[in-house]
């Protein structure tokens, strides 16, 4: 599914200014950063795409489909096709990791024994096998990290967004976590990653999109982070 | 399947998670409903007493002592094609009744030296129609003082009985009104408390039906078995109550249909189910809406 935002304005009450104009089209299949300082709009980018934000002015398309168009239970039919690694995790705190990948799972309805052999394949991939008792705060930051991933990515969505996914983060355990990002967005994914890391933009090198002060100030593929050539 | 199985076992989650305030919402549907068909009941007695005597088909006609005005009015009155038998009472047998009705009391009887009760026709009618043409019949007979017949009572009775429904049915309502703001705040406390869990879901791609579901299913599970728990109480004790009431007033025609309660019962639990499910659905949707709304 293609994404297209058009024109996009956002101005949250009373007079915030998130987004100025904004338009980006992102292919499916596509591996893009989403860079700036902070307050830019790069999580407003994102929540526009889930829905949770709509435009002021302009319009969003995914797969040809204006988002302001559906109602709520196409929302949700429509949810499914994006995973989302949350700049704050959102995990259930009281449940325990494994039951944190069921629940998604069983909420839109998946059957039960696909729903064990899922989650088994992917509390292995992610290397959390033998802390797939544990309660996301016994889990170390990265270990959450790789346990919202899993989440986002359990119901093989078309886009994956993720905000701030290596914040915190070591770099060695950052690496590690692109290259989950990376072997998704092999498989067809999108995969969008709103980022401050540096090293990370530069190491492995993708398409980046600049935003500064709501506004797109640069957009190219195999980019680098270099902040201080936006001026 | 799986679906259906997953609420169901969220909606028993909800319960057991609460189970001090599912028990406690549980205790007040109970009082509310047995509440409820208490008021229902007294109602339906109140009705059927009141039946009861309009169905009473004796008319008693008072005639004045001039001479043989009773046998002219049995004798008139008993030629209509309505009439079943009539009887007369002379004022000597009217007294010994009464002395009768008085039993130990009947001394009283003593102090007056004459005897005031006038002499009376007591006419017997085929059927309740009957009533008003016989009675209309009588006023117009110069020798009739005054008639008494239970339709006359029961014209009395109604306008209590309708006092009673009335007051009855504010009961109803209050009752009603309390029992759905109970499980209305049961499952939205349950909803607060599970916010971040809903709005979790609903990011991912749960439908609001899907969410809101359990929610509805556990305010309709605890109103529909407080309604079958004060059903069951009243269903069990309804006959001891009305055989008590019944000693002590044999004269009122109480109701003692099993089956009359028995459908009040299955009401009740017809209604207990949909002002859960409405209360709970009205709880959660609204929670729903609000999480689903973009920003
Ligand atoms: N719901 C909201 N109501 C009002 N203002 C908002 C809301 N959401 C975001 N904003 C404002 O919009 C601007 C952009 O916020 P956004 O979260 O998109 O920034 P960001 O680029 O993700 O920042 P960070 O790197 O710190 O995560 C900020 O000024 C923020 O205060
Ligand atoms: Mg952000």
């Amino acid at each position: 599914m293609e994404i297209k935002i058009e024109n996009v304005i956002k101005q949250f009450p009373p007079d915030i200014l998130a987004l100025r104009n904004i338009n980006i089209t992102i292919p499916q299949g596509d591996f893009v950063y989403l860079v700036g300082p902070t307050g830019s709009g790069k999580t407003t980018l994102m929540r526009l795409i889930t829905r949770e934000v709509v435009p002021t002015k302009g319009r969003v398309l995914v797969g040809g489909t204006d988002l302001r168009k559906l109602g709520m239970t196409d929302i949700a039919y429509y949810r499914r096709e994006i995973g989302v690694v949350f700049q704050d995790f959102r995990l259930l705190s009281h449940l325990t990791a494994y039951e944190n990948l069921t629940f998604v799972q069983e909420a839109i309805g998946m059957p039960k024994d696909l729903i064990e052999e899922r989650t088994n394949e992917i509390l292995d991939k992610m290397g959390l096998w033998r802390r797939r008792f544990l309660y996301p705060e016994q889990l170390s930051g990265g270990e959450q990290q790789r346990l919202a991933i899993a989440r986002a990515t359990i119901n093989c969505p078309s886009i994956l967004l993720a905000d701030e996914p290596t914040g915190n983060l070591d770099l060695q355990t950052a690496e590690a976590i692109m290259k989950i990002l990376l072997s998704i967005n092999a498989m067809g994914t999108t995969v969008v990653v709103a980022t401050h890391n540096q090293y990370i933009v530069d190491e492995f090198r993708q398409r980046v999109i600049s935003l500064r002060g709501g506004r797109v100030v640069r957009d190219e593929r195999k980019g680098r982070f270099e902040i201080n050539d936006d001026f | 399947m799986t679906t259906f199985s997953y609420v169901l076992r969220d909606a028993f989650r909800l319960v057991t998670r609460n189970i001090t305030l599912s028990f406690l919402t549980l205790v007040t549907t109970v009082a509310v409903f047995f509440l409820m068909s208490c008021s229902i009941l007294f109602v339906m007695n109140t009705k059927h007493i009141v039946a009861g005597i309009e169905n009473n088909l004796v008319i008693t006609a008072y005639v004045n002592k001039k001479g043989t005005a009773a046998e002219v009015v049995a004798d008139k009155i008993g030629k209509l094609d309505c009439v079943d038998s009539v009887r007369i009472v002379t004022p000597d047998k009217a007294l010994e009744i009464l002395r009768a009705r008085l039993g130990n009391q009947a001394d009283v009887l003593t102090l007056l030296d004459d005897n005031p009760l006038p002499p009376s026709v007591e006419i017997k009618l085929k059927n309740a129609s009957a009533v008003s043409v016989v009675a209309r019949e009588l006023l117009s007979m110069e020798e009739v003082e005054d008639i008494v017949y239970a339709g006359e009572l029961a014209k009395r009775l109604e306008i209590i009985s309708r006092f009673i429904s009335k007051f009855s049915f504010g009961v109803l309502a209050i009752a009603l009104a309390v029992g759905a703001l109970v499980v209305f705040n049961t499952i939205r406390i349950g909803v607060y408390a599970r916010r971040e869990e809903i709005e979790i879901m609903l990011l991912i791609g749960a439908t609001p039906g899907f969410v809101a579901f359990p929610f509805v299913l556990h305010g309709s599970i605890i109103s529909a078995l407080g309604a079958l728990l004060a059903g069951a109480s009243v269903f069990l004790s309804y006959d001891r109550v009305v055989g008590a009431l019944k000693a002590s007033m044999p004269f009122l025609n109480f109701m003692t249909d099993r089956a009359v309660v028995m459908d009040l019962w299955l009401l009740l639990v017809g209604g207990g189910l949909t002002v859960g499910w409405i209360c709970s659905w009205l709880a959660v949707s609204k929670f729903v809406r609000q999480a689903m709304r973009p920003h």
